[in-house]
């Protein structure tokens, strides 16, 4: 059974593929979530495999479980969610050293107080060596261009720099796939549009869930999420027309 | 005490390496409580003194640093004055402002990591025993450090809201949003630091540096020319 209203046309074929692009198969097979008595997702079964997938939906309508659900942080009360063979239950801790999370308040994701400790920390978790660790949280600030801030302490930081500090532990950690929980929801207009920016240029696969609907614009797939089922699901100009329709 | 851990430096205390400083503190801090002559406990003050100024750090933000615990200190002492005598309250406040002293002169030259590497190597006697978990242990240190600063906040914001309601020093109108607030964050942060893989896969090399990326991930997964 498949909730998802995929209308004509579709999700545009994903343009050939640079070769550092990285990407996997996330599979929903009719997985629901109940918490305290509500459902939260509704046997979703659907299948991902676009390198931008967008997620949009009120607040409350399942999106954030969504997410957190592909990495093992909510467990399925039915169905099973399968990343590339594994399960996320299960096999959380492998899909998790391919599957990076950012949140949407990254102070609650950076553990310690110094950027390049904090870029360490998952490294450390995942048993990188200390030379291994050092290269690549070099390697993570330099590719956002934010190597000034690996010695400040992280209450110094504005909250753009605060988001760039937690993707960049995110990708220093050398994920196939990015999970952003409206990762520009606690930006100003510059930070958002250096967000876009990175993430634009990011080759590896972004699953975002965003109130921004503008910064899903050029995606290859954006799913509507009501009342935990998908009630969209299709190239973007088609799904956020119906999402700000559903909206009015 | 927290805001200054681990302060940029290069002073002979930053090089030294994090175990000697915390095992030193631990033993000056053993002998100062077997020792009850002031002259002594005067002198390991004035030690203990010039061993936080030789971190760099400036004295206006020493003093800062220091408000809080100095605070503490005086009140142990008029304590004493009041409940024992003055020499007693002499003693008491110089042994606990030589302790302040060189935990401070540690604090600033012992960055965060250090000092959760440090204590998670000191305690796997404890973890081999099954006594404690070791990495959970210094995780928690790393989080009240990191955190407290946050709560600290967290209250100045509620009591600017509330005192707009005019609710200000009312207990219960800080206390309840605030305790929310703690839970939902605490929630995500729980949620964060298992997204980002803790705890570290347990076995002999559980503390040691790890030539190979854990075994938990699968080979082909791991990433290889860049991050």
């Amino acid at each position: 059974m498949n909730h998802t209203d995929r209308s004509e046309g579709g999700p545009r074929p994903t343009a050939a593929s640079p070769s550092t692009e990285r990407r996997q198969t996330i599979v929903f097979d009719a997985v629901s979530v109940v918490r305290e008595g509500r459902t939260v997702l509704d046997g979703l079964s659907l299948t991902l495999t676009e390198r931008r997938i967008g997620i949009v939906g009120r607040n409350g309508s399942g999106k954030s479980t969504l997410l957190k659900s592909l990495i093992g942080l909510v467990a399925p009360t039915e169905g099973t969610i399968i990343v590339d063979g594994r399960d996320s239950i299960t096999d959380a801790r492998a899909i998790r050293a391919v599957t990076g999370f950012l949140f949407q308040n990254p102070d609650n994701q950076i553990v310690f107080p110094i950027v390049a400790e904090d870029l360490a920390f998952g490294l450390k978790n995942h048993g990188f060596d200390r030379a291994q660790t050092a290269a690549r949280v070099d390697a993570a600030l330099d590719r956002l261009d934010i190597r000034a801030l690996g010695r400040r302490r992280i209450h110094e930081l504005s909250g753009g720099e605060k988001q760039l500090v937690a993707l960049a532990g995110v990708l220093a950690l050398g994920p196939k796939t990015v999970l952003f929980d409206e990762p520009t929801s606690q930006l100003d207009l510059h930070n958002r549009n250096r967000f876009r920016a990175v993430l634009a240029a990011m080759p590896e696969q972004a699953v975002v869930v965003a109130h921004d609907l503008e910064l899903l614009d050029d995606f290859d797939r954006v799913l509507v999420i009501d009342a935990g089922r998908i009630v969209a699901d299709d190239r973007p100009s088609r799904a956020l027309a119906l999402y700000r329709e559903r909206s009015a | 005490m927290i805001g200054g851990i681990g302060a940029d430096g290069a002073s002979p205390l930053h090089r030294l390496p994090a175990g000697s400083k915390l095992a030193g503190l631990a033993v000056i801090a053993t002998a100062l409580f077997f020792v009850d002559v002031p002259a002594v406990l005067a002198i390991a003050a004035v030690i203990g003194g010039a061993a936080m100024l030789s971190t760099g750090r400036a004295p206006a933000r020493l003093a800062r640093d220091l408000a809080l615990p100095g605070l503490a200190v005086v009140l142990v002492g008029l304590a004493d004055v009041l409940l024992v005598d003055a020499a007693t309250a002499l003693v008491a406040v110089l042994r606990l402002a030589a302790l302040l002293f060189f935990a401070q002169a540690v604090t600033l030259t012992t960055s965060t990591g250090e000092l959760a590497d440090t204590l998670e190597r000191a305690l796997v006697p404890f973890d081999r025993l099954g006594l404690l978990d070791a990495p959970r242990v210094a995780l928690t240190l790393t989080l009240a450090i990191r955190f407290v600063p946050l709560i600290g906040a967290e209250i100045a914001a509620i009591r600017e809201a509330q005192a707009v309601r005019g609710l200000a020093g009312h207990p219960v109108a800080l206390a309840v949003p605030l305790i929310v607030r703690i839970l939902v964050r605490a929630e995500e942060i729980a949620d964060a630091i298992d997204a980002r893989g803790f705890p570290p896969p347990r076995g002999p090399g559980i503390l040691a540096d790890r030539a190979a990326p854990s075994p938990a991930v699968p080979s082909e997964d791991l990433p290889h020319d860049h991050p």
